[in-house]
């Protein structure tokens, strides 16, 4: 009786397991935003935008550590796409989930309601430079710290997606350095040792009695502070400035042409027989 | 003869035995009196039996076992693991004949053998649907209350429980308010002679905020107070047209009892909406404000309004310290709270009167207090649409998590917050059960504005700070001083910290892995050697000294 009912059971709910798979795979979701336009909607929007999102995408959603938001759609991104984007946040970014029951439906369709009225028309950028020449430009002069589907250096941030997360506008004053802030997790810092030796590298962590960082050979290693003569925190920015005597405007142009392209690692298509 | 009688027999017989065995070791211990409430917490360190370990909320023990000098030699004895993903301790534990009493987050709570940090029972209680809470700040508890065999615990559905201390399993269930109009409860009770008293989160969804009483033995609803007052009632005039009905100044930090004057104190939370106050016009009483208490009656004895028609969120939601203090030669029963709006308050606790209002970070909307009591405001704090930049933050100058008071030295242990904001505002509508706050606050930062944190050690006399131990960020740990000259701390980053009370100095850390969020340490006495029990995220830790011999069965 009882073994009947355990094989019952599983049958069920292996057929219910098929089914929900079934229906997840095939039922493309086009929810709308059912929120868009209504005017008590975009105002709480814009209350928990400012405090949850600005941060990193800025005030005026235009991305300070974070990408740009206001072309979302221009770029053909979905509501429900940018909903889902929200609640289950971007794997391997700094982009993190918003679950419920802290964060409900109703929160997430007021932020995208609020969003919506931030929304730019795809860009009238002209599409300069050469992305091929700008890669060769990428490989001479970034390459050593910055990383791009895995080639290259990880003192800087790696820059697989820097095309969807910055605007050329904002590429081109981080290049030309004018750069306003630091990224947490590249921070400069120096260490002394005791002897006068010293260790520069980028924090990765830090608390009262200690500091986690990368050193400028790459090497990541904890120090606790009691063994340092100092633990500098420095002003200025890793990354060197690119002036146009560095890089010409030409250059610049298919740099960004370059880094534009550049929208994430994908993942291989799976090769066995599904 | 049956055979469930037979088995009956045998169970009454063992159970018999077992009774008669038991009582020839060692006496069951006898319920938890008023009497033990009242003393608080004794030189023999046998017990922790409410919040603030006393009525006073000073969580300060007489405790000497563990001094400056061997602070650091503190190994951890066991630890005990919530195994839920997401949600912290907020709680302060209680502890009685060895077993510790701790309420966690999701409506759970535990009896756990203190000697080994081993379960010995779990309540659960059922939560509403997902998404039909609205608790605002995490599905939290900050502790029991205890009377009799009695535990006392409020829900994130905003009711109280009495559980049975020896299984756990309820007694009786009161409903405070219905959860689904926003209200919820976090608050450890404070038991007052033979009353139960708690109050209600809900300060940013439209709810009228109020203190309640209910009979220990019963369950039975004794008074309630209204942080909002009624028409008719003095004080209804300080809120414009109906907007008193859904003004918020909810109740979520435990109050303070003085038995001799039969007064509780509670701090009372912001008015809502909590930046754009138009609909709001007045002082709106009693919301940011500290309020005396009638323990028999619920009625207001005084009030003291701290920060009249807020516009930054700054619940006086901090913990009420009351002691025996000296100001300008005179000696003074006060009570003390430093407020989230940045200043440190002390004002005689039989009348309300102000003895001292100091700042004690940097405060930009005002610098001082008034000869009439009030803030003199200063020009351009005034949240609008742009947004404007005032100091402190929204989370304020401190917040719930306890601070400690050290009667021997006089001073008052406070985990301060530096940071500013931007501050928005906007007319919001009201809708039933939804957050209702009319704003939003946004830590300001970049390069030029370091936010950080510090422990203080305020002279209560005067406010004056005679210490301080910075952090690089702010922390929201709370405190526990012991007489050896001890304070436990932590950081923000998860360490946990032993200070000394009278320098400031730091003595000892360890890395526990998660932060003191709102949570204090408490101590006590157990097998002959001092315990000290910490509260991170999800895991409590108990630590002692190597080298003091177990006397089982001793203090």
């Amino acid at each position: 009786m009882k073994w009947t009912y355990s094989v019952l059971t599983v049958a069920v709910l292996s057929v219910a397991h098929l089914v929900a798979q079934d229906l997840y795979l095939r039922i493309p979701v086009e929810t709308r935003n059912p929120l868009e336009g209504n005017a008590d909607a975009i105002k709480a929007g814009m209350g928990a935008y400012r405090v949850r999102c600005a941060d990193c995408h800025g005030m005026d959603a235009r991305g300070i550590r974070s990408p740009d938001i206001t072309q979302v759609w221009a770029s053909g991104r979905t509501d429900d796409a940018l909903f889902r984007t929200i609640r289950n946040g971007v794997p391997g970014t700094e982009m993190p989930s918003f679950p419920a029951p802290r964060t409900s439906d109703t929160d997430i369709w007021r932020i995208l309601a609020y969003l919506k009225t931030l929304a730019t028309p795809a860009p009238a950028e002209a599409a300069r430079g050469n992305g091929q020449a700008g890669a060769g430009v990428f490989a001479s002069n970034c390459l050593a710290c910055h990383s791009v589907n895995g080639q290259g250096g990880r003192l800087g941030p790696d820059l697989s997606r820097i095309g969807v997360a910055r605007t050329r506008t904002a590429m081109t004053r981080q290049i030309r350095g004018a750069v306003e802030d630091f990224r947490t997790g590249y921070e400069p810092v120096t260490l002394t040792t005791p002897a006068g030796q010293q260790i520069q590298g980028v924090k990765k962590n830090e608390d009262l009695f200690s500091v986690q960082i990368m050193d400028t050979g790459e090497r990541i290693q904890g120090y606790l502070r009691e063994d340092m003569r100092a633990v500098t925190n420095e002003k200025q920015s890793s990354m060197p400035a690119f002036g146009p005597e560095k890089l010409s405007d030409a250059e610049l142009d298919d740099l960004l042409a370059y880094l534009a392209s550049l929208r994430g690692v994908t993942a291989a298509e799976p090769t066995g027989n599904r | 003869m049956s055979q469930s009688v037979a088995r009956l027999t045998l169970v009454v017989l063992a159970a018999a035995a077992l009774a008669g065995s038991l009582i020839a070791q060692e006496a069951p211990p006898p319920l938890v009196t008023p009497q033990e409430l009242l003393e608080g917490l004794k030189p023999d360190g046998s017990r922790w039996l409410m919040f603030g370990g006393s009525y006073t909320n000073q969580r300060h023990s007489p405790l000497t076992q563990i001094t400056p000098q061997n602070v650091n030699r503190l190994v951890p004895q066991w630890t005990f693991q919530t195994d839920i993903s997401g949600s912290r301790f907020e709680t302060t534990p209680l502890l009685r004949d060895n077993v510790l009493y701790v309420t966690g987050p999701l409506n759970l709570a535990w009896a756990i053998d203190a000697r080994t940090g081993r379960e010995i029972w779990r309540y659960r209680r059922e939560l509403p649907p997902t998404g039909t809470l609205t608790a605002c700040c995490g599905l939290v508890n900050k502790g029991f209350g205890v009377l009799g065999d009695r535990l006392f615990m409020t829900t994130l559905d905003a009711h109280l429980l009495a559980l049975d201390m020896k299984t756990g399993m309820v007694v009786w269930d009161a409903t405070m308010e219905d959860y689904a109009k926003g209200y919820a409860s976090t608050i450890a009770p404070v038991v007052a002679k033979d009353k139960v008293i708690v109050g209600v989160a809900g300060g940013e969804y439209g709810i009228r905020g109020f203190i309640d009483a209910y009979e220990a033995k019963t369950g039975t609803h004794a008074w309630r107070f209204y942080t909002i007052p009624g028409p008719g009632e003095p004080g209804n005039d300080t809120w414009a047209g109906d907007s008193w009905q859904r003004g918020g100044a909810g109740v979520w930090v435990t109050g303070a009892y003085d038995p001799d004057l039969n007064l509780l104190y509670y701090g009372i939370g912001n008015p809502g909406p909590d930046y754009h106050s138009d609909s709001r016009k007045g002082d709106n009483l009693y919301s940011d404000s500290i309020v005396a208490l009638d323990a028999d009656t619920g009625k207001l004895r005084w009030h003291y309004q701290f920060t009249p028609h807020d516009l930054h969120d700054w619940d006086a939601t901090e913990v009420p310290v009351l002691a025996d203090v000296a100001i300008g030669g005179q000696p003074r029963k006060v009570v003390m709270l430093a407020n989230r709006n940045g200043f440190f308050y002390v004002l005689d606790r039989a009348d309300g009167k102000l003895l001292v209002a100091k700042p004690f970070v940097v405060t930009t909307w005002a610098k001082e207090i008034g000869p009439d009591g009030r803030p003199r405001v200063l020009p351009g704090h005034v949240p609008d649409e742009q947004g404007s930049l005032t100091c402190p933050d929204v989370t304020g100058a401190t917040n719930f998590w306890p601070p400690s008071y050290d009667p021997a030295q006089r001073l008052f242990f406070v985990n301060a917050r530096e940071v500013c904001a931007t501050y928005y505002a906007w007319a919001q509508e009201y809708v039933p059960g939804e957050r209702y706050t009319g704003g939003a606050g946004q830590r300001a930062r970049g390069r030029d504005m370091r936010a950080y944190g510090a422990l203080r050690a305020l002279d209560p006399t005067t406010g004056a700070r005679r210490w301080e131990f910075e952090y690089i960020s702010p922390s929201t740990s709370g405190l526990l001083t012991t007489a050896s000259g001890l304070v436990f701390s932590g950081d923000a980053e998860g360490n946990f910290l032993a200070i000394d009370s009278r320098s400031g100095k730091l003595l000892w850390r360890f890395q526990m892995g998660s932060a003191l969020h709102g949570t204090s340490a408490i101590t006590y006495m157990l097998d002959g050697r001092q315990h000290v029990l910490v509260p991170a995220g999800t895991t409590l830790t108990a630590w002692a000294l190597p080298d003091v011999p177990r006397v089982p069965g001793t203090r």
